[in-house]
C-alpha cells in the first residue's frame, strides 16, 4: 500500500513538473500609495461583538455561513490583493505575477517567507490541496464544489513556490484576481473523511493573516491575539497596521443591550447606519463632553442593488404601462424626506457605484401622479371603484409586495398611500426572511422588496438572462425573458476589451430601465458610527471602498491610546471639558 | 320577552355591583364609539356645502377631489378643503371629525422628523407613530378591530367548545374516552407557537387568525361543559323528555343547555380579555394581521423600540391596561352575580 503511495507521488510529481511558459512579463507592485497612519501605536485591547455565537468555527460546509465567518476570512491572506483607494493589485501572499495569452490564466511566484500559524511554511503544494479540498464532497458545500471546478478550472504547480491559476472564462486582467483568485488551505491540518465536517467543527485551522483566535468561551466570546512574529510585518503594505493586540469579539444578543455596552465604555466602537441610533440614541453627556466621538465617512464603492422586483409572469404586471405606472406612483423622496431623515439616497440603477461601468445618464423614475395615470388610462385600468382603486374588468389593481424586515414597515406604508391616489392598492406581506427568500426563489411572488448584494463588476446573466426565467433557484426574480437583452448580455460576459465592456454595461443598464422590472429603491453612500476617544484613526479615517471604520482585521487602520483609556474611563463619570465631536470625511463623497 | 325570574335576579344582584355595572357601562360605550369611528375619527369630512349641493363623504364611495372644483381625480383632501375654505369665504361650508385623520395616513410636517410628539395644535392628541400616523386614530381603529376579532373568535371557540363538551358528557362511554384523549393531545401543542410558525410563512388575515386562534383555544371549555352536563344528564327532567320521546339534539339544546349556560357566561368577559392579549401579542411579535393594520400590539412594539418617544408606549400601555382592567371588573362581578350562595361563610 505504501509503495503505491509512494508511486502515485512519483508520478503526480512528474505531472506537476510542467514547465512555465516563456516570455512570462512579470508584475509586481511595490510602488502604490500607503494608507495608514505612521502615527500608530501597537498595543491594547479592543473588544467588539456579534449578535449570535457562530454555530461552527469552519468556514465552509453545513452552518459555516455566519457573520463570524468574515472575521476568519479576514486573517487568511490571498495570493494578491486590491489597493482599497486605487484599486491596483497588490502583492499579498504572491510575490510577482503573470498572464497567460488566453485571457484565462494567471503566474503567480509564491513569498517564500510566509507561514502558516504554527509555523509549516506555505508552499504551492497548500494551493494545490485548495483545489482537491474544495471539490471534496467531504467538506458538503455544493457551492464551493462546483465554483472550484466550473468556475476555476485548474492549478498547476511549476516548483514549490510557482504556480499558475486557470479560470473557466476569459476576462480581463483585474478580473482575473478577483475572479480567480485563491487562498491556501494547510494541507498538513486536514484529514478530509467523512468525519470532517463534524471532526473540524470547534478545530482552529493556521492562518496566514496578522492574527489567531486563541479562546473560544463558549457562548460568550471569542478572543483573537496578535502574532508576535507574524512573518508579513514588515511588508511595505501591512506597516502600521493591525495594531492590537487582542480583540475580543463578545455575543451580545440584542442590538439596544450592545448599544449600552457602548456606552459604558465596554465596547469600543460602533457602527451606526440606523437612523434611529445615530440620531436619537447617539446623543447626551458622553457625547456633549466628547468622550465618544461620531465619525461620518463617504465612500464609493458598488451600491446593493435594492428595490422592488415585479415578477412578469403576473399578467397584471406583464404590461410595461403597469410596471412604468407603478414607478411613477412611489414616491419615494417623501419617505426620504420623512422616514429616513435624509440619511438616504436614491438609487439610480441597477449597478451603481461601479466606477466606469455604471452608466452616469440614468435617473431614477421621479414620482409623478399624472403620467402614472395615463399610463394606467392607456392600460385599460380605466375605472375607479369606491376605494378610488382602479379596476379593469372588475379586477381592482391590487399589488402585493413581499418583504423580509420589520423595519421597512414605516417605509412601505407611506410609499402604499401615495400610490392609492394613482389607484394602486399596494397589500404588503412581511414574511419570515427565509419563508420571503424561498418564496421569492419559487417566483411566486408579485412584487419582492429585497438588495442584492455587490460583486467586483455588473453581473447580469443571473438577473436577466431568459436561461435563468420561469423557473425556480434562479435569481432572475423579474422573469425577465428578452430575446435582445440575451445576446447583450452574452456578448458583455465573452467581452474582454474593457472599452466595450463598459459601452455593453451602460446599454444593458439603460435596457433594465426601460423595461421597468425593477425599481430601485435607496442607498447609503457613507458609513458612519461612534468611538471612544481613544480609539485613534488615520487623518483619512477610511478607505474609498472600506464599509466600516472600525474593523480591526480588513483595514486594521485604528490604534488605541492606552492612557487616555485609563483617563477617559476615570472621568467619564464628570462633565468633561472638551466639546462634542462630529466629523465629517468627504474625501470620497461622489458628486 | 319573558325573562326568567332567576335570570332577572341575576341581573338585578349585578347591578348592584356599582364596579362591575360601571365598567360596563364604559366598555358599552366604547365599543359603540368605536363602532361609529368613521364619526369622530376620519380624514374625510363629515358634511361639505359645495357650490349648492350638499355631500356626506364619511360613508359611501369616495369623491375625487374634482368633485370640489380640484385639479386631481384621487380622493379629496379634506382638510386642505377646509384650510381653502376658510380663506375663500366664497359660501361654500366643511365640517371636519373631531380627529381629522384616517388610521392609515401619514401626516408629515415639513422639516421635522416623525414620530410627532402629542400636539392639539395639530390635532394630533397623542401625537404620532414613527410613519407619522395619529396615534389616537390608531388606537381606536386598533381597538375595533381587536374587540371584534375577540368576539368573532370567541364565538367560533365556544360554539365547538360547547358543542363538542356537551356530547362528551351527553354520551358519554368509548365517546367520551376518545374524545377527552384527543383533546389531551391537543391542549398539549402549543398553540401561539405554532401560529407564529404558519404567520411567518404565509400572512394570516383577520378570518384566518381567529380560526387558527380558535383551533387551539376551544378545548378549555370542553371540560366544564362536560362536568355539568353529566350531572344534568342524570336529572329526572332529562329522563322525563327522553319518555316524551325528545330526540337527543333537542334535550341538549331545549333542556341541557339552558340549566348549564350560567357557568359558561361566568368565563365570557375573561375571555374577551384572552382574546384581546393574544392579538396584541401576535402583534407585537409581529406575526399577527398584516401591515398597515391598525393594532395596538405593534404599537407597543414601536413604543419598546423607541423608549425615547415615551407617548408612544404610555398611549398603547394605558389603552391596553384599562380595557383589560375594565373586562376584569366586568367579569368579577358576573361572577359574583352568578353565584348562588348570596353569603358565604368561613369557618
Amino acid at each position: 500500500m505504501r509503495y503505491i503511495g509512494l508511486l502515485l507521488l512519483v508520478i503526480s510529481s512528474l505531472v506537476n513538473a510542467a514547465a512555465l511558459p516563456k516570455n512570462l512579463k512579470w508584475e509586481s507592485n511595490n510602488s502604490a500609495p500607503l494608507w495608514a497612519s505612521p502615527a500608530a501605536e501597537k498595543g491594547g485591547t479592543f473588544t467588539d461583538f456579534i449578535l449570535s455565537f457562530p454555530p461552527t468555527l469552519r468556514v465552509v460546509g453545513p452552518d459555516s455561513n455566519s457573520s463570524f465567518r468574515g472575521f476568519i476570512n479576514a486573517n487568511q491572506l490571498s495570493l494578491t490583493s486590491f489597493h482599497p483607494n486605487t484599486l491596483e493589485i497588490l502583492p499579498e501572499l504572491a510575490t510577482e505575477w503573470a498572464y497567460g495569452k488566453d485571457n484565462k490564466t494567471v503566474y503567480y511566484h509564491l513569498d517564500k517567507n510566509a507561514r502558516w500559524s504554527d509555523g509549516v511554511p506555505v508552499t504551492a503544494d497548500d494551493y494545490l490541496f485548495t483545489m482537491t479540498f474544495m471539490r471534496s464532497k467531504f467538506i458538503n458545500a455544493p457551492w464551493y464544489n462546483n465554483y472550484y471546478t466550473e468556475q476555476i478550472v485548474n492549478v498547476t504547480k511549476y516548483d514549490d513556490y510557482t504556480i499558475s491559476v486557470t479560470g473557466a472564462v476569459a476576462r480581463p486582467k483585474e478580473e482575473l484576481h478577483y475572479y480567480y483568485g485563491l487562498q491556501p488551505t494547510p494541507k498538513h491540518f486536514h484529514t478530509l473523511d467523512d468525519n470532517w465536517v463534524k471532526n473540524y467543527n470547534w478545530k482552529i485551522e493556521p492562518n496566514t493573516g496578522p492574527y489567531q483566535i486563541t479562546d473560544v468561551k463558549n457562548g460568550k466570546e471569542i478572543i483573537f491575539e496578535r502574532k508576535e512574529n507574524w512573518w508579513a510585518k514588515d511588508n511595505r503594505y501591512f506597516k502600521n497596521r493591525f495594531n492590537v493586540d487582542r480583540v475580543v469579539i463578545k455575543v451580545i444578543r440584542d442590538m439596544n443591550i450592545a448599544y449600552k455596552y457602548f456606552e459604558k465604555g465596554e465596547i469600543d466602537t460602533f457602527n451606526m447606519l440606523q437612523p434611529d441610533l445615530w440620531h436619537d440614541k447617539a446623543k447626551g453627556r458622553l457625547y456633549d463632553s466628547g468622550y465618544i466621538e461620531k465619525f461620518v465617512f463617504y465612500n464609493d464603492a458598488p451600491r446593493s442593488s435594492s428595490g422592488f422586483f415585479l415578477n412578469m409572469n403576473d399578467p397584471t404586471l406583464a404590461d410595461q404601462n403597469v410596471r412604468s405606472a407603478l414607478a411613477y406612483a412611489l414616491n419615494f423622496d417623501k419617505v426620504t424626506q420623512t422616514v429616513l431623515r435624509n440619511d438616504y439616497e436614491r438609487l439610480e440603477q441597477f449597478h451603481s457605484g461601479y466606477g466606469e461601468y455604471s452608466n452616469p445618464d440614468i435617473k431614477p423614475k421621479p414620482f409623478d401622479l399624472n403620467l402614472a395615470n395615463q399610463l394606467l388610462d392607456t392600460a385599460g385600468w380605466t375605472t375607479r371603484n369606491g376605494e378610488g382603486i382602479r379596476e379593469k374588468n372588475g379586477k381592482p389593481l391590487t399589488l402585493t409586495i413581499t418583504y423580509g424586515n420589520k423595519e421597512h414597515t414605516d417605509r412601505l406604508v407611506v410609499l402604499r398611500q401615495d400610490a392609492r391616489k394613482a389607484g394602486i392598492d399596494i397589500e404588503l406581506q412581511l414574511l419570515d426572511p427565509s419563508a420571503q427568500y424561498k418564496t421569492i426563489m419559487q417566483k411566486q411572488h408579485q412584487i419582492a422588496m429585497l438588495g442584492w448584494s455587490t460583486g467586483f463588476r455588473p453581473d447580469y446573466w443571473q438577473h436577466f438572462h431568459s436561461a435563468n426565467a420561469h423557473k425556480p433557484q434562479t435569481n432572475n426574480v423579474t422573469n425577465t425573458d428578452d430575446k435582445e437583452m440575451d445576446k447583450m448580455i452574452s456578448d458583455y460576459d465573452t467581452e474582454t476589451s474593457r472599452e466595450k465592456r463598459i459601452a455593453l454595461a451602460h446599454q444593458l443598464e439603460q435596457k433594465i430601465m426601460v423595461m421597468g422590472a425593477f425599481i430601485p429603491s435607496w442607498k447609503t453612500t457613507y458609513t458612519r458610527g461612534a468611538h471612544w476617544r481613544w480609539i485613534h484613526l488615520p487623518d483619512v479615517p477610511g478607505t474609498k471602498t472600506g464599509d466600516s471604520l472600525y474593523s480591526v482585521f480588513g483595514d486594521g487602520l485604528l490604534w488605541i491610546d492606552k492612557k487616555d483609556k485609563i483617563d477617559t474611563m476615570a472621568a467619564r463619570k464628570n462633565q468633561g471639558s472638551k466639546n462634542p465631536v462630529t466629523k465629517v470625511f468627504e474625501q470620497y463623497k461622489v458628486k | 320577552m319573558i325573562i326568567n325570574p332567576e335570570t332577572r335576579k341575576r341581573w338585578q344582584r349585578f347591578k348592584s355591583l356599582r364596579r362591575g355595572y360601571f365598567s360596563l357601562l364604559l366598555m358599552g360605550a366604547m365599543i359603540f364609539a368605536s363602532l361609529f369611528a368613521e364619526l369622530w375619527i376620519n380624514n374625510r369630512a363629515l358634511l361639505v356645502v359645495h357650490q349648492g349641493h350638499i355631500y356626506l363623504p364619511t360613508y359611501g364611495d369616495f369623491l375625487p377631489g374634482t368633485t370640489f372644483g380640484e385639479n386631481y381625480d384621487w380622493e379629496t383632501n379634506y382638510r386642505a378643503l377646509a384650510e381653502k375654505i376658510k380663506i375663500e369665504k366664497n359660501g361654500d361650508f366643511i365640517l371636519m371629525p373631531l380627529i381629522p385623520y384616517n388610521p392609515f395616513e401619514n401626516d408629515f410636517i415639513e422639516g421635522e422628523y416623525p414620530p410627532y410628539a402629542p400636539s392639539a395644535h395639530n390635532k394630533h392628541y397623542l401625537g404620532t407613530d414613527t410613519s407619522g400616523r395619529d396615534i389616537l386614530a390608531r388606537l381606536v381603529y386598533g381597538f375595533r378591530i381587536a374587540i371584534l376579532f375577540s368576539l368573532f373568535l370567541l364565538a367560533i371557540s365556544y360554539t365547538a367548545g360547547i358543542s363538542i363538551g356537551a356530547l362528551m358528557g351527553y354520551f358519554g362511554g368509548k365517546f367520551d374516552l376518545i374524545t377527552q384523549r384527543i383533546i389531551e393531545i391537543l391542549s398539549n401543542i402549543p398553540g401561539l407557537y405554532v401560529i407564529m410558525i404558519i404567520a411567518s410563512i404565509v400572512t394570516p388575515s383577520f378570518w384566518s387568525l381567529a380560526l387558527l386562534l380558535a383551533a387551539f383555544s376551544w378545548m378549555g371549555l370542553t371540560w366544564y361543559m362536560r362536568t355539568e352536563t353529566y350531572r344534568e344528564v342524570n336529572r329526572e327532567y332529562v329522563t322525563a323528555a327522553h319518555s316524551l320521546g325528545a330526540s337527543h339534539l333537542r334535550i341538549i339544546t331545549h333542556h341541557i343547555l339552558p340549566n348549564t349556560i350560567a357557568i359558561l357566561i361566568t368565563f365570557f368577559p375573561f375571555s374577551v380579555a384572552a382574546g384581546i392579549t393574544a392579538l396584541t401579542s401576535l402583534d407585537y411579535l409581529g406575526f399577527g394581521l398584516p401591515a398597515p393594520t391598525p393594532s395596538w400590539g405593534e404599537l407597543l412594539q414601536q413604543g419598546t423600540d423607541n423608549l425615547e418617544y415615551q407617548w408612544i408606549t404610555a398611549s398603547a400601555v394605558t389603552a391596553l391596561s384599562l380595557v383589560l382592567i375594565l373586562v376584569n371588573f366586568i367579569g368579577e362581578a358576573v361572577r359574583e352575580a352568578f353565584d348562588p350562595k348570596t353569603h358565604t361563610f368561613y369557618e
